[in-house]
Order: C-alpha cells, then structure tokens, then sequence
C-alpha cells in the first residue's frame, strides 16, 4: 500500500514552513466563527462533518442501502482509498488515479477488468488532486503541481516539478482544486474563496482559470465563484458546467448551492455580494446598491449546503435514452444545517442553453432523513467505457459501479 | 506478581494473554503510555493527555502522524507502518480512559478571565459542551496548561504541522496574554 515518495516529502513541507513563515506578514482574515455568523446563530453548534481517515473493507460497506431508479443496479468497484475524491482514467481506463484531501495521498487504481488493485502514488502532500492529460498524469497540491509522465505505464518515477509555471496562491481554505482537461488542450482549474464569506484577500480567489499543459497562457475565466468543487464540459455544446457552493451561516433555508453554465470568459457569478438566484449577501453587500448587477444567474440552485461536487454529463449507451448528455452531480450532504440535505447523487435534465433545469434524485440512501445519519458521501463521478458510471464514496473510501440492464419484459 | 501492578496494567497484561489482536493494541498501547501516563493523563510538561480524547480526534490525528504530515518526529517514527485497525484500536482504548483535572493550583482571577474569553470566542461551538471534545474536535477540558498554551501560539502562526487552518484562523488577533488565561481555564475543568 505504501510507496514512499521521499524527496517530495521533504520538499514539501520545507515548502510549507516557508509559506506559513510568508503569510505571517500578511494581514488575517477575520476568524472563521466570525465569518458572517449572525449574532441569532452564535450559539449554533453546527460544524463540519468528520471524515473517516481509516480503511473501510467491502464487507462493512451497506450498499444494500443505496437506492436507484428501476433496472439499475449498484456495486462495490473499488476500496481502501481512505478519503476518495475526484477520479481520473488514462485513455484505455487501465490506470485510475484518485485524489484526497487531508490525508495527503493520491491512489493509483489498476483496473484488470473484473478485479482493481490499489496503490499510493504520492503522498505527504496538501490536499492533492490528480487529472491525466496527453500522457502525463498531473498532480495539483494546494502549493505543489508535479508531471508524472510515466504514470499510465505504471512507473511514475520521480515527477517534474511544475509548481513555478503555475503560480499557485498560499490559502489553503476552499482551495482544493478539481482539475479538468478541456478539448482545447487547456488545464481548467479553481480558485475558491479563503473564507466563508469576505471580499477575497487578493485577486487570486473566487475564480476559475485555464493553463496551457506547461501553466504558460494563464487566463481567468469565471469569477464570483466561491467553491467550484467540480465540473464538465457540455456533450453538445463544448461549454463549461461547474457546480458552485453557497455560503453558510444565513439558515437551514440558503443560499443554495449553484450548477452554473460558462457561456463566455469572464463572466461573473456574483461571489461575494450576490448569491443562488439573486439573493444579495447580508453582510458583505448590505450597502450596495446592484449587487447583482451583471451576474450570470445559475442554470438551476441545487439545494441548501447540499455541497454540490462531482459534475458529469453521461454520453454513454449503457444507460436508457432519456439519461443520454444529462448532468449527473453529486451531492456530498450539509453540514451547516439542522436537517441534512444532500447525500446523493441526482440528474440535471436541461436544455443546451441551460433552460428548463430539473433536478432528479438518481442515487439515495446514504442518509437516513429519519435520525439525521448517513453513512457516504458521494463525491465525484466517472464514466467507464461500458457506459457503467462510477461514484466515489469519500467518507468510505470506495468507489460504487452503477449499470443498467433492462428489466426483462413479460 | 500481578498484584504488584497498578489495575490498568494488570488488566492489560490479562487481556494480552486472551486476545491476540487486542493484545496488539495493548502492547502498542505501552509505548503510548510511556510518555502520555500510565492513565492516559500525562505528567511531562509539554506533551498533552490522551485519555477520553474523542475517538475520531485520535484517529485521525494517528493516521495522519502516520502518514508524516501531523505531529512530532518522535510520533511519526513510532507509529511508521502501524495498521489501520490497530490506530482504531488505540483510539478506542485512549477515548475511554478517564481525563483528570490537570495538577496546580488554580488562579481564579486568571482562571475567571479565560472563561470570560473562551465564551466571547465561542470555542464551544466546536469543543463541545464543557470542552470535552467531540468527534474530530479534541477535547480541552483538564488539558496540560503548558501543552495548550504552546499549542495555541502554534496555531495562531500556522506553524502547528498538519494543523487544522480553520482553527488557525480561529485563533488570529488573540494576544499572547489571552492564551495563558485560556490554558489555565481548561486545563482546570474536569
């Protein structure tokens, strides 16, 4: 299971020292209790929920709890990946690699067909993400991006250190990337908000911005985005999709979270002064008048602190026709809020421009609504070329198979 | 021999005898104890208490000491390679052990001022009601005042390795003054 990765070990935290000794400097944001909690709230005691930070074997997954619309069917594809986020396949879906978030490692996924085998590629990193690209596999760390060009072959090797070219800023607060390859041969890649609510501290934050393989041509393309925690790009269109989460601490009620359609570069989506469809923030907008002014409004809310991640649209045929280009989004469940809300994973049935949004549960039964438990979180999604959709389950470390076969007719 | 053996030891020897994977616990348990008391309650200035810390806050604080991004040198070499299943193993010994108030006398004026300052900066919210911890979030209560008071000049400077940053930013803007009071409130409560 472990494959130590020692000269980036070491580099890395002199990297952090460095960096926490630089951020002495710079002024603090306002405590995170702080950060827009109402006087009526303080006594609140909702935090974040815990992670699971330990192996879940096969045999203590309850995936007899998950339910699915008719003819589908749900299983266990992949364990062991303590802390499981966004999924990325080489070309002939050999190799998976899986990246995490506190527990510092990126998985490599050996896919033999009917049986996975897991390994640690790199670890001892800040939050690190993964996402393979015309042969190279490219890890994004919250300080760090490393090449591994060897990685589909199954002989990483020591990476190319590309973290000058990409100009990464220090907040490690909502800055865990999901990082796409787009088909104009550009790395898609977020910048979230260092706070829950605030004016950003530098001009970094709140955006998303595309790089060229090497980080040269660095443009911003969306700003106002909080957290974007996932996206794609549409079937038809080519256009980016992103899901977006709303801030907390105004309720159980909102802002919902966002599915947000990119129809052109540069546009706004409102962070920090305006949120979901048109709510101007109470603390950080209060005086100014067309805090939505110029904001492009979400093609569909998705829910409060629903915790929008994974976004994919599925192109595949396995599945009935009606599912054919529709996003699927996976809902990692709240924490700011009394009842929980989320859990799931639902479809998005829309029209090319974004119109006519409806939402539909597709994958439930990792929260039981009746005591307020739950026992996954679902994360991100990918496709197999099967047309089987798999769903990372981050609090179990698992990865879930979803096919489809038609119910026998009588 | 047994009898000469404070309790906790001699149950533990006992359970060594009757449950291999129990007993691996235990054993490790033994290097735990050495420096964190024999309770879980330490008695060396600068190194904290473990007993009836929250479960989920020991395991993952061990799997990432593991993992060599939290805690000291010391840790990571002693737990390098120690199994999933005995970290939870330690966890659940560790959270059911009994936490004592920490020893000294207590200054009520100082004493007065960290109550006063905890509640203004709500550090209940996390740490739960008497700051006993809750899941993730450690608990404070009867906590070495030395070991807090460090502990929370490292996380104001972001120099607490693998530290959590929300509680970084918890702590921005307190002086250092604030820290000794808040250290001896806590570590004074049972």
């Amino acid at each position: 299971m472990k494959k130590s990765v020692l000269t980036i070990a070491a580099a890395s935290v002199l990297a952090m020292s460095v960096e926490a000794a630089l951020a002495q400097d710079k002024p603090k944001p306002p405590p995170a209790w702080q950060q827009g909690k109402p006087a009526a709230m303080a006594d609140s005691k909702l935090a974040p929920v815990p992670g699971k930070m330990t192996e879940t074997p096969a045999s203590e997954i309850p995936i007899d709890k998950l339910k699915l619309p008719k003819g589908f069917k749900a299983e266990i594809w992949a364990t062991g990946l303590v802390g499981a986020r966004a999924m990325t396949l080489n070309d002939d879906q050999t190799k998976m690699w899986v990246g995490t978030r506190g527990i510092g490692r990126v998985y490599e996924v050996t896919n033999e067909g009917d049986k996975r085998t897991v390994k640690v590629l790199a670890e001892k990193l800040t939050q690190p993400t993964s996402v393979y690209a015309k042969g190279a596999l490219y890890v994004f760390a919250i300080d760090k991006v490393l090449r591994y060009d060897n990685a589909a072959k199954g002989a990483a090797g020591q990476p190319v250190d590309m973290t000058k070219a990409f100009d990464l800023p220090p907040e490690q607060h909502h800055n865990w990337k999901y990082v796409r390859f787009g088909s104009d041969g550009k790395l898609y890649v977020p910048f979230g908000a260092p706070c829950n609510i605030c004016v950003p501290p530098t001009a970094e934050y709140a955006q998303i911005r595309r790089y060229n393989l090497d980080g040269s041509g660095k443009e911003v393309i969306a700003t106002g985005v909080r957290n974007s925690q996932g996206f794609d790009f549409h079937p038809k269109t080519g256009e980016l999709w992103f899901t977006d989460h709303g801030r907390d601490w105004l309720g159980d009620n909102g802002p919902e979270d966002e599915l947000n359609r990119l129809a052109k570069p540069g546009q706004n989506f409102g962070y920090p002064y305006c949120h979901a469809k048109g709510i101007k923030d109470p603390d950080i907008a209060k005086d100014k008048k067309d805090a939505c002014k110029d904001v492009t409004m979400p093609v569909t809310t998705m829910g409060p602190h629903a915790a929008v991640m994974g976004l994919h649209f599925y192109t595949g045929d396995m599945f009935p026709k009606e599912y054919k280009n529709v996003a699927f989004i996976a809902r990692k469940g709240s924490w700011n809020r009394t009842k929980k809300f989320g859990y799931d994973v639902v479809t998005v049935k829309a029209g090319d421009d974004g119109k006519g949004a409806k939402i539909t549960p597709f994958a439930t039964g990792f929260m039981d609504p009746k005591d307020n438990s739950f026992w996954g979180r679902p994360a991100y999604l990918a496709q197999l070329k099967d047309g089987s959709l798999l769903i990372s389950d981050e609090q179990l470390g698992a990865i879930y198979r979803i096919s489809y076969s038609a119910p026998a007719k009588k | 021999m047994l009898q000469a053996i404070p309790g906790r030891w001699a149950a533990l020897l006992t359970a060594l005898f009757f449950c291999s994977a129990q007993g691996q616990v235990e054993e490790r348990a033994k290097s735990c104890v050495a420096c964190h008391g024999a309770d879980g309650n330490s008695v060396i200035a600068g190194t904290p208490s473990i007993a009836a810390q929250p479960k989920v806050f020991l395991e993952n604080y061990l799997v990432m000491t593991r993992e060599g991004i939290r805690g000291t040198q010391v840790m990571q070499a002693l737990l390098k390679d120690v199994p999933d299943k005995e970290i939870i193993g330690l966890a659940v010994y560790f959270s059911k052990l009994k936490a004592k108030v920490s020893e000294g006398k207590t200054d009520t004026a100082l004493f007065n001022k960290g109550r006063d300052i905890a509640a203004r900066n709500r550090c209940v919210s996390c740490h739960e009601t008497g700051f006993r911890g809750k899941e993730q979030m450690p608990r404070l209560a009867g906590q070495r005042e030395e070991f807090l008071a460090e502990v929370m000049v490292q996380y104001r400077q972001n120099k607490r390795p693998g530290g959590d940053t929300l509680m970084s930013a918890a702590l921005y803007g307190i002086p250092e003054a604030d820290f000794k009071a808040l250290a001896h409130y806590f570590s004074r409560l049972k």
